[in-house]
Protein backbone atom coordinates (compact mmCIF):
# COMPACT_ATOMS: atom_id res chain seq x y z
CA UNK A 1 0.00 0.00 0.00
CA UNK A 2 2.85 2.34 0.87
CA UNK A 3 4.16 2.04 -2.68
CA UNK A 4 1.18 3.89 -3.91
CA UNK A 5 2.15 6.93 -1.91
CA UNK A 6 5.84 7.06 -2.78
CA UNK A 7 6.86 10.13 -4.59
CA UNK A 8 8.47 9.02 -7.79
CA UNK A 9 11.30 11.46 -8.03
CA UNK A 10 14.84 10.27 -8.42
CA UNK A 11 17.38 11.61 -6.01
CA UNK A 12 18.86 14.81 -7.20
CA UNK A 13 16.39 15.21 -10.02
CA UNK A 14 15.07 18.68 -10.47
CA UNK A 15 11.24 18.67 -10.39
CA UNK A 16 9.96 19.57 -13.82
CA UNK A 17 7.26 22.04 -14.55
CA UNK A 18 3.78 20.51 -14.55
CA UNK A 19 4.78 17.36 -12.67
CA UNK A 20 2.79 16.86 -9.49
CA UNK A 21 5.10 15.00 -7.09
CA UNK A 22 2.06 13.76 -5.13
CA UNK A 23 0.74 11.66 -8.05
CA UNK A 24 2.89 8.63 -8.80
CA UNK A 25 2.98 6.97 -12.19
CA UNK A 26 1.16 3.94 -10.71
CA UNK A 27 -1.62 6.06 -9.18
CA UNK A 28 -2.12 7.84 -12.46
CA UNK A 29 -2.24 4.62 -14.48
CA UNK A 30 -4.68 2.82 -12.16
CA UNK A 31 -7.07 5.76 -12.23
CA UNK A 32 -6.61 5.93 -15.98
CA UNK A 33 -7.55 2.25 -16.33
CA UNK A 34 -10.48 2.67 -13.94
CA UNK A 35 -11.58 5.63 -16.03
CA UNK A 36 -11.44 3.56 -19.21
CA UNK A 37 -13.48 0.78 -17.61
CA UNK A 38 -16.02 3.26 -16.28
CA UNK A 39 -16.28 4.80 -19.75
CA UNK A 40 -16.96 1.33 -21.19
CA UNK A 41 -19.73 0.64 -18.68
CA UNK A 42 -21.24 4.09 -19.24
CA UNK A 43 -21.17 3.52 -23.00
CA UNK A 44 -23.10 0.30 -22.45
CA UNK A 45 -25.68 1.91 -20.18
CA UNK A 46 -26.07 5.11 -22.18
CA UNK A 47 -28.62 3.64 -24.63
CA UNK A 48 -30.83 2.78 -21.63
CA UNK A 49 -30.56 6.33 -20.26
CA UNK A 50 -31.35 7.71 -23.70
CA UNK A 51 -34.30 5.31 -23.96
CA UNK A 52 -35.93 6.29 -20.68
CA UNK A 53 -35.69 9.99 -21.54
CA UNK A 54 -39.23 10.89 -22.65
CA UNK A 55 -39.44 11.86 -26.33
CA UNK A 56 -41.20 15.08 -27.34
CA UNK A 57 -44.90 14.56 -27.92
CA UNK A 58 -46.18 14.77 -31.42
CA UNK A 59 -48.26 17.88 -31.87
CA UNK A 60 -51.86 16.99 -32.60
CA UNK A 61 -54.65 19.46 -32.77
CA UNK A 62 -58.33 19.23 -33.52
CA UNK A 63 -58.96 21.08 -36.72
CA UNK A 64 -61.21 20.87 -39.71
CA UNK A 65 -59.60 18.87 -42.46
CA UNK A 66 -60.05 20.22 -45.96
CA UNK A 67 -60.69 17.52 -48.55
CA UNK A 68 -60.88 18.09 -52.28
CA UNK A 69 -63.41 15.88 -54.01
CA UNK A 70 -62.62 14.15 -57.29
CA UNK A 71 -66.02 15.13 -58.66
CA UNK A 72 -68.07 18.22 -57.75
CA UNK A 73 -70.99 17.58 -55.41
CA UNK A 74 -73.42 18.92 -57.99
CA UNK A 75 -72.53 15.99 -60.25
CA UNK A 76 -73.37 13.47 -57.52
CA UNK A 77 -76.62 11.75 -58.52
CA UNK A 78 -79.46 11.01 -56.14
CA UNK A 79 -78.80 7.61 -54.58
CA UNK A 80 -75.09 7.70 -55.31
CA UNK A 81 -72.11 8.01 -52.94
CA UNK A 82 -68.57 9.33 -53.36
CA UNK A 83 -65.51 8.28 -51.39
CA UNK A 84 -63.15 10.87 -49.94
CA UNK A 85 -59.88 10.27 -48.11
CA UNK A 86 -58.06 12.16 -45.37
CA UNK A 87 -54.80 13.74 -46.65
CA UNK A 88 -51.46 12.72 -45.09
CA UNK A 89 -51.04 13.53 -41.36
CA UNK A 90 -54.76 14.11 -40.91
CA UNK A 91 -57.66 11.99 -39.70
CA UNK A 92 -61.40 12.44 -39.50
CA UNK A 93 -63.16 12.15 -36.16
CA UNK A 94 -66.41 10.22 -35.86
CA UNK A 95 -69.41 12.14 -34.53
CA UNK A 96 -71.22 9.09 -33.20
CA UNK A 97 -70.98 5.33 -33.39
CA UNK A 98 -71.41 2.00 -31.68
CA UNK A 99 -70.01 -1.49 -31.90
CA UNK A 100 -66.40 -1.23 -33.05
CA UNK A 101 -66.78 2.52 -33.56
CA UNK A 102 -67.14 5.17 -30.88
CA UNK A 103 -67.55 8.94 -30.93
CA UNK A 104 -64.09 10.47 -31.20
CA UNK A 105 -62.58 7.46 -33.00
CA UNK A 106 -60.51 8.20 -36.06
CA UNK A 107 -61.51 7.43 -39.60
CA UNK A 108 -59.27 7.85 -42.60
CA UNK A 109 -61.93 7.83 -45.30
CA UNK A 110 -65.58 8.72 -45.59
CA UNK A 111 -68.52 8.61 -47.97
CA UNK A 112 -70.74 11.47 -48.96
CA UNK A 113 -74.17 10.11 -49.86
CA UNK A 114 -76.83 12.02 -51.76
CA UNK A 115 -80.35 11.14 -50.76
CA UNK A 116 -82.96 13.43 -52.19
CA UNK A 117 -81.94 16.93 -51.25
CA UNK A 118 -79.81 15.75 -48.28
CA UNK A 119 -76.13 15.00 -48.11
CA UNK A 120 -75.10 12.35 -45.56
CA UNK A 121 -71.52 11.96 -44.43
CA UNK A 122 -70.46 8.51 -43.17
CA UNK A 123 -67.15 7.05 -41.98
CA UNK A 124 -66.07 3.96 -43.95
CA UNK A 125 -65.42 1.85 -40.84
CA UNK A 126 -67.78 -1.10 -40.48
CA UNK A 127 -69.32 -1.14 -37.01
CA UNK A 128 -68.60 -4.88 -36.72
CA UNK A 129 -64.79 -5.06 -36.81
CA UNK A 130 -63.71 -1.90 -38.59
CA UNK A 131 -63.18 -3.04 -42.19
CA UNK A 132 -63.76 -0.42 -44.87
CA UNK A 133 -67.22 -0.81 -46.39
CA UNK A 134 -67.76 -0.48 -50.16
CA UNK A 135 -70.67 1.31 -51.83
CA UNK A 136 -72.68 -0.83 -54.21
CA UNK A 137 -73.97 1.56 -56.89
CA UNK A 138 -76.59 -0.85 -58.25
CA UNK A 139 -78.20 -1.77 -54.96
CA UNK A 140 -77.62 1.62 -53.30
CA UNK A 141 -76.16 0.05 -50.17
CA UNK A 142 -72.87 -0.30 -48.27
CA UNK A 143 -71.34 -3.78 -48.17
CA UNK A 144 -68.54 -4.92 -45.90
CA UNK A 145 -66.01 -7.15 -47.70
CA UNK A 146 -64.90 -8.89 -44.50
CA UNK A 147 -67.99 -10.54 -43.02
CA UNK A 148 -70.82 -9.47 -45.33
CA UNK A 149 -72.53 -6.81 -43.22
CA UNK A 150 -74.85 -4.63 -45.30
CA UNK A 151 -75.88 -1.06 -44.50
CA UNK A 152 -78.52 1.06 -46.17
CA UNK A 153 -77.63 4.29 -47.95
CA UNK A 154 -78.21 6.20 -44.71
CA UNK A 155 -75.92 3.86 -42.78
CA UNK A 156 -78.56 1.71 -41.02
CA UNK A 157 -77.90 -2.01 -40.68
CA UNK A 158 -79.88 -4.17 -43.08
CA UNK A 159 -77.84 -7.35 -42.65
CA UNK A 160 -75.49 -8.61 -39.90
CA UNK A 161 -73.09 -9.47 -38.37
CA UNK A 162 -72.88 -5.72 -37.68
CA UNK A 163 -75.43 -4.63 -35.08
CA UNK A 164 -75.27 -0.84 -35.15
CA UNK A 165 -75.31 1.84 -37.82
CA UNK A 166 -72.26 3.36 -39.47
CA UNK A 167 -70.71 6.43 -37.81
CA UNK A 168 -71.34 9.93 -39.10
CA UNK A 169 -68.74 12.59 -39.79
CA UNK A 170 -69.25 16.30 -39.13
CA UNK A 171 -68.91 17.92 -42.51
CA UNK A 172 -69.44 21.26 -44.14
CA UNK A 173 -69.28 21.83 -47.84
CA UNK A 174 -66.87 24.42 -49.07
CA UNK A 175 -67.95 25.42 -52.53
CA UNK A 176 -68.85 22.63 -54.85
CA UNK A 177 -65.64 20.60 -54.91
CA UNK A 178 -64.34 20.55 -51.34
CA UNK A 179 -65.40 19.51 -47.85
CA UNK A 180 -64.39 20.65 -44.41
CA UNK A 181 -64.42 17.60 -42.12
CA UNK A 182 -64.05 17.70 -38.33
CA UNK A 183 -60.77 15.93 -37.62
CA UNK A 184 -57.23 15.94 -36.33
CA UNK A 185 -54.07 17.33 -37.88
CA UNK A 186 -50.74 16.08 -36.60
CA UNK A 187 -47.39 17.72 -36.93
CA UNK A 188 -44.30 15.51 -36.82
CA UNK A 189 -41.94 16.05 -33.79
CA UNK A 190 -40.08 19.29 -34.10
CA UNK A 191 -42.47 20.47 -36.81
CA UNK B 1 -2.53 14.88 0.08
CA UNK B 2 -2.08 11.57 -1.65
CA UNK B 3 -4.75 10.36 -4.05
CA UNK B 4 -6.14 6.90 -3.13
CA UNK B 5 -5.92 4.27 -5.85
CA UNK B 6 -9.01 2.42 -7.10
CA UNK B 7 -7.68 -0.67 -5.35
CA UNK B 8 -7.78 1.16 -1.99
CA UNK B 9 -11.33 2.33 -2.62
CA UNK B 10 -12.32 -1.22 -3.50
CA UNK B 11 -10.67 -2.65 -0.36
CA UNK B 12 -12.37 -0.05 1.81
CA UNK B 13 -15.78 -1.02 0.42
CA UNK B 14 -15.12 -4.77 0.73
CA UNK B 15 -13.81 -4.33 4.31
CA UNK B 16 -16.93 -2.37 5.21
CA UNK B 17 -19.14 -5.16 3.84
CA UNK B 18 -16.99 -7.98 5.31
CA UNK B 19 -17.23 -6.52 8.80
CA UNK B 20 -21.02 -6.76 8.57
CA UNK B 21 -21.56 -10.12 6.82
CA UNK B 22 -19.27 -12.72 5.15
CA UNK B 23 -19.31 -10.87 1.81
CA UNK B 24 -16.03 -12.17 0.36
CA UNK B 25 -16.82 -15.74 1.37
CA UNK B 26 -20.27 -15.61 -0.19
CA UNK B 27 -19.01 -14.18 -3.47
CA UNK B 28 -16.11 -16.64 -3.61
CA UNK B 29 -18.41 -19.56 -3.01
CA UNK B 30 -20.83 -18.39 -5.70
CA UNK B 31 -18.29 -17.46 -8.38
CA UNK B 32 -15.13 -19.50 -7.82
CA UNK B 33 -15.72 -22.83 -9.43
CA UNK B 34 -13.20 -24.99 -11.25
CA UNK B 35 -14.40 -25.98 -14.70
CA UNK B 36 -13.32 -29.48 -15.77
CA UNK B 37 -11.34 -29.65 -19.02
CA UNK B 38 -13.99 -31.65 -20.87
CA UNK B 39 -16.44 -28.78 -20.32
CA UNK B 40 -14.31 -26.34 -22.31
CA UNK B 41 -15.94 -27.43 -25.59
CA UNK B 42 -18.20 -24.88 -27.30
CA UNK B 43 -21.25 -27.13 -27.03
CA UNK B 44 -21.10 -26.83 -23.24
CA UNK B 45 -21.86 -23.09 -23.64
CA UNK B 46 -25.43 -23.25 -24.92
CA UNK B 47 -26.95 -23.31 -21.43
CA UNK B 48 -24.96 -20.23 -20.45
CA UNK B 49 -26.04 -18.46 -23.64
CA UNK B 50 -29.65 -19.27 -22.81
CA UNK B 51 -29.11 -17.71 -19.39
CA UNK B 52 -27.55 -14.55 -20.86
CA UNK B 53 -30.44 -14.22 -23.34
CA UNK B 54 -32.98 -14.56 -20.51
CA UNK B 55 -31.15 -11.76 -18.66
CA UNK B 56 -31.37 -9.67 -21.86
CA UNK B 57 -35.10 -10.43 -22.06
CA UNK B 58 -35.72 -9.38 -18.48
CA UNK B 59 -33.77 -6.13 -18.88
CA UNK B 60 -35.25 -5.10 -22.23
CA UNK B 61 -38.69 -6.27 -21.08
CA UNK B 62 -38.56 -3.99 -18.05
CA UNK B 63 -37.63 -1.05 -20.25
CA UNK B 64 -40.35 -1.87 -22.80
CA UNK B 65 -42.83 -1.77 -19.90
CA UNK B 66 -41.85 1.89 -19.37
CA UNK B 67 -43.88 2.77 -22.47
CA UNK B 68 -46.12 -0.20 -23.29
CA UNK B 69 -49.84 0.15 -22.43
CA UNK B 70 -51.67 -3.20 -22.08
CA UNK B 71 -55.01 -1.81 -23.22
CA UNK B 72 -56.82 -3.19 -26.26
CA UNK B 73 -59.94 -1.03 -26.00
CA UNK B 74 -60.66 1.51 -28.73
CA UNK B 75 -59.47 1.89 -32.27
CA UNK B 76 -56.56 2.17 -32.68
CA UNK B 77 -55.92 0.48 -29.32
CA UNK B 78 -53.34 1.95 -26.91
CA UNK B 79 -51.55 -1.42 -26.94
CA UNK B 80 -50.91 -1.02 -30.67
CA UNK B 81 -50.16 2.71 -30.63
CA UNK B 82 -47.78 2.38 -27.66
CA UNK B 83 -45.71 -0.25 -29.51
CA UNK B 84 -45.73 2.01 -32.56
CA UNK B 85 -44.68 4.88 -30.28
CA UNK B 86 -41.75 2.78 -28.97
CA UNK B 87 -40.68 1.91 -32.51
CA UNK B 88 -41.12 5.36 -34.10
CA UNK B 89 -40.75 8.03 -31.41
CA UNK B 90 -38.92 6.79 -28.31
CA UNK B 91 -35.16 7.37 -28.50
CA UNK B 92 -33.54 4.01 -29.36
CA UNK B 93 -36.92 2.35 -28.79
CA UNK B 94 -36.43 0.33 -31.98
CA UNK B 95 -33.17 -0.96 -30.50
CA UNK B 96 -34.64 -2.05 -27.16
CA UNK B 97 -37.63 -3.73 -28.81
CA UNK B 98 -35.38 -5.20 -31.52
CA UNK B 99 -33.15 -6.80 -28.88
CA UNK B 100 -36.24 -8.16 -27.09
CA UNK B 101 -37.59 -9.58 -30.37
CA UNK B 102 -34.37 -11.15 -31.66
CA UNK B 103 -33.22 -12.43 -28.28
CA UNK B 104 -36.61 -14.16 -27.98
CA UNK B 105 -35.99 -15.93 -31.28
CA UNK B 106 -32.37 -16.80 -30.42
CA UNK B 107 -33.53 -18.06 -27.02
CA UNK B 108 -35.56 -20.85 -28.63
CA UNK B 109 -32.56 -21.79 -30.82
CA UNK B 110 -30.20 -21.88 -27.82
CA UNK B 111 -32.62 -23.91 -25.72
CA UNK B 112 -32.98 -26.51 -28.46
CA UNK B 113 -29.18 -26.70 -28.88
CA UNK B 114 -28.70 -26.96 -25.10
CA UNK B 115 -31.32 -29.69 -24.87
CA UNK B 116 -29.70 -31.55 -27.78
CA UNK B 117 -26.29 -31.39 -26.05
CA UNK B 118 -27.71 -32.68 -22.78
CA UNK B 119 -29.37 -35.51 -24.66
CA UNK B 120 -26.25 -36.28 -26.68
CA UNK B 121 -23.93 -36.44 -23.64
CA UNK B 122 -26.54 -38.45 -21.72
CA UNK B 123 -26.64 -35.83 -18.99
CA UNK B 124 -30.29 -36.60 -18.25
CA UNK B 125 -29.41 -39.92 -16.58
CA UNK B 126 -29.33 -40.63 -12.86
CA UNK B 127 -28.87 -38.72 -10.65
CA UNK B 128 -29.71 -35.78 -12.93
CA UNK B 129 -33.26 -36.72 -14.01
CA UNK B 130 -34.77 -34.04 -11.77
CA UNK B 131 -32.74 -31.34 -13.49
CA UNK B 132 -33.89 -32.63 -16.88
CA UNK B 133 -37.49 -32.36 -15.67
CA UNK B 134 -36.89 -28.82 -14.39
CA UNK B 135 -35.36 -27.97 -17.78
CA UNK B 136 -38.34 -29.32 -19.70
CA UNK B 137 -40.70 -27.30 -17.49
CA UNK B 138 -38.60 -24.19 -18.24
CA UNK B 139 -38.80 -24.97 -21.97
CA UNK B 140 -42.60 -25.04 -21.67
CA UNK B 141 -42.50 -21.74 -19.74
CA UNK B 142 -40.41 -20.16 -22.51
CA UNK B 143 -42.93 -21.40 -25.08
CA UNK B 144 -45.78 -19.82 -23.08
CA UNK B 145 -43.65 -16.64 -22.93
CA UNK B 146 -43.47 -16.72 -26.73
CA UNK B 147 -47.20 -17.32 -27.06
CA UNK B 148 -48.28 -14.54 -24.68
CA UNK B 149 -45.65 -12.08 -25.91
CA UNK B 150 -46.79 -12.55 -29.50
CA UNK B 151 -50.21 -11.04 -28.72
CA UNK B 152 -48.95 -7.92 -26.95
CA UNK B 153 -48.28 -5.68 -30.02
CA UNK B 154 -52.02 -6.11 -30.79
CA UNK B 155 -51.56 -5.85 -34.54
CA UNK B 156 -53.36 -7.98 -37.11
CA UNK B 157 -50.73 -10.74 -37.06
CA UNK B 158 -50.78 -10.89 -33.24
CA UNK B 159 -54.58 -10.92 -33.05
CA UNK B 160 -55.20 -13.63 -35.60
CA UNK B 161 -52.29 -15.80 -34.48
CA UNK B 162 -53.79 -15.79 -30.99
CA UNK B 163 -57.29 -16.40 -32.35
CA UNK B 164 -55.98 -19.52 -34.09
CA UNK B 165 -54.05 -20.66 -31.00
CA UNK B 166 -57.11 -20.29 -28.79
CA UNK B 167 -59.26 -22.12 -31.33
CA UNK B 168 -56.75 -24.99 -31.43
CA UNK B 169 -56.54 -25.13 -27.61
CA UNK B 170 -60.33 -25.19 -27.45
CA UNK B 171 -60.68 -28.07 -29.86
CA UNK B 172 -60.85 -31.06 -27.44
CA UNK B 173 -64.36 -32.48 -27.80
CA UNK B 174 -66.83 -32.44 -24.91
CA UNK B 175 -66.86 -35.60 -22.79
CA UNK B 176 -70.32 -36.94 -21.95
CA UNK B 177 -70.60 -37.91 -18.27
CA UNK B 178 -73.55 -40.33 -17.92
CA UNK B 179 -76.09 -39.05 -15.43
CA UNK B 180 -74.21 -35.80 -14.73
CA UNK B 181 -74.03 -33.95 -17.99
CA UNK B 182 -71.29 -33.01 -20.41
CA UNK B 183 -67.73 -31.94 -19.53
CA UNK B 184 -66.75 -29.38 -22.14
CA UNK B 185 -62.94 -29.43 -21.74
CA UNK B 186 -62.33 -27.40 -24.91
CA UNK B 187 -64.81 -24.76 -23.80
CA UNK B 188 -63.18 -24.46 -20.39
CA UNK B 189 -59.67 -24.07 -21.85
CA UNK B 190 -60.95 -21.53 -24.36
CA UNK B 191 -62.75 -19.42 -21.75
CA UNK B 192 -59.77 -19.46 -19.39
CA UNK B 193 -57.32 -18.42 -22.12
CA UNK B 194 -59.67 -15.86 -23.60
CA UNK B 195 -61.02 -14.36 -20.37
CA UNK B 196 -64.40 -13.88 -22.03
CA UNK B 197 -66.64 -14.97 -24.89
CA UNK B 198 -64.39 -13.49 -27.60
CA UNK B 199 -60.67 -12.83 -28.16
CA UNK B 200 -60.51 -9.20 -27.08
CA UNK B 201 -59.21 -6.72 -24.52
CA UNK B 202 -59.72 -9.23 -21.68
CA UNK B 203 -57.45 -11.69 -23.51
CA UNK B 204 -54.69 -9.11 -23.90
CA UNK B 205 -55.00 -8.13 -20.24
CA UNK B 206 -54.39 -11.66 -18.97
CA UNK B 207 -51.73 -12.50 -21.56
CA UNK B 208 -49.88 -9.37 -20.42
CA UNK B 209 -50.18 -10.34 -16.74
CA UNK B 210 -48.93 -13.86 -17.52
CA UNK B 211 -46.08 -12.52 -19.65
CA UNK B 212 -44.72 -9.92 -17.23
CA UNK B 213 -45.68 -11.16 -13.75
CA UNK B 214 -46.35 -14.90 -13.60
CA UNK B 215 -43.80 -16.37 -16.00
CA UNK B 216 -40.73 -14.26 -15.04
CA UNK B 217 -41.25 -15.20 -11.39
CA UNK B 218 -41.63 -18.87 -12.31
CA UNK B 219 -38.60 -18.99 -14.58
CA UNK B 220 -36.32 -17.15 -12.12
CA UNK B 221 -37.24 -19.64 -9.42
CA UNK B 222 -36.67 -22.62 -11.70
CA UNK B 223 -33.37 -21.18 -13.01
CA UNK B 224 -32.16 -20.94 -9.41
CA UNK B 225 -33.16 -24.58 -8.84
CA UNK B 226 -31.53 -25.60 -12.15
CA UNK B 227 -28.20 -23.99 -11.24
CA UNK B 228 -28.19 -25.26 -7.65
CA UNK B 229 -28.74 -28.78 -8.96
CA UNK B 230 -25.85 -28.39 -11.42
CA UNK B 231 -23.60 -27.32 -8.51
CA UNK B 232 -24.84 -30.32 -6.57
CA UNK B 233 -24.18 -32.86 -9.33
CA UNK B 234 -21.24 -31.22 -11.07
CA UNK B 235 -21.03 -30.95 -14.85
CA UNK B 236 -21.70 -34.37 -16.32
CA UNK B 237 -18.81 -36.07 -18.10
CA UNK B 238 -19.21 -36.88 -21.77
CA UNK B 239 -19.83 -40.50 -22.76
Amino acid sequence: MEDNFKISTHAGEVPRMGVNPNVSRRTFLTWFMAGLMTATVVAGLLPIVVYIWPPPTKGEKNADVKVSLDKPLSELKDGDAALFKAPDNTAFVMKDGGGDNAPGDRAYSGYVVKKGADLIYLAVNCSHLGCSVNFNKDRHQFECPCHGSIFSMTGQVTHGPALVALSHLSCKTEGDGALLVAGITSTPPGG
Amino acid sequence: MAIPTPRMVQLAVVDWLDSRFPFTETVDEALTQRVPNFANAFYYCFGGMTFILIVFQILTGIFLAFYYVPDAAGNPAPAYTSVKFIMDDVYLGWLIRGIHFWAANLLIVMIVLHMARVYWTGSYRAPRELNWIVGVVMLLIILIFSLTGYLLPWDTKAYWATSVTIKVSGSPPPIPLPGIGVLDIGGVIKSVLQGGPVTGPATLQRFFAIHVFLLPAAILLLMFVHFRLIRQHGISEPL
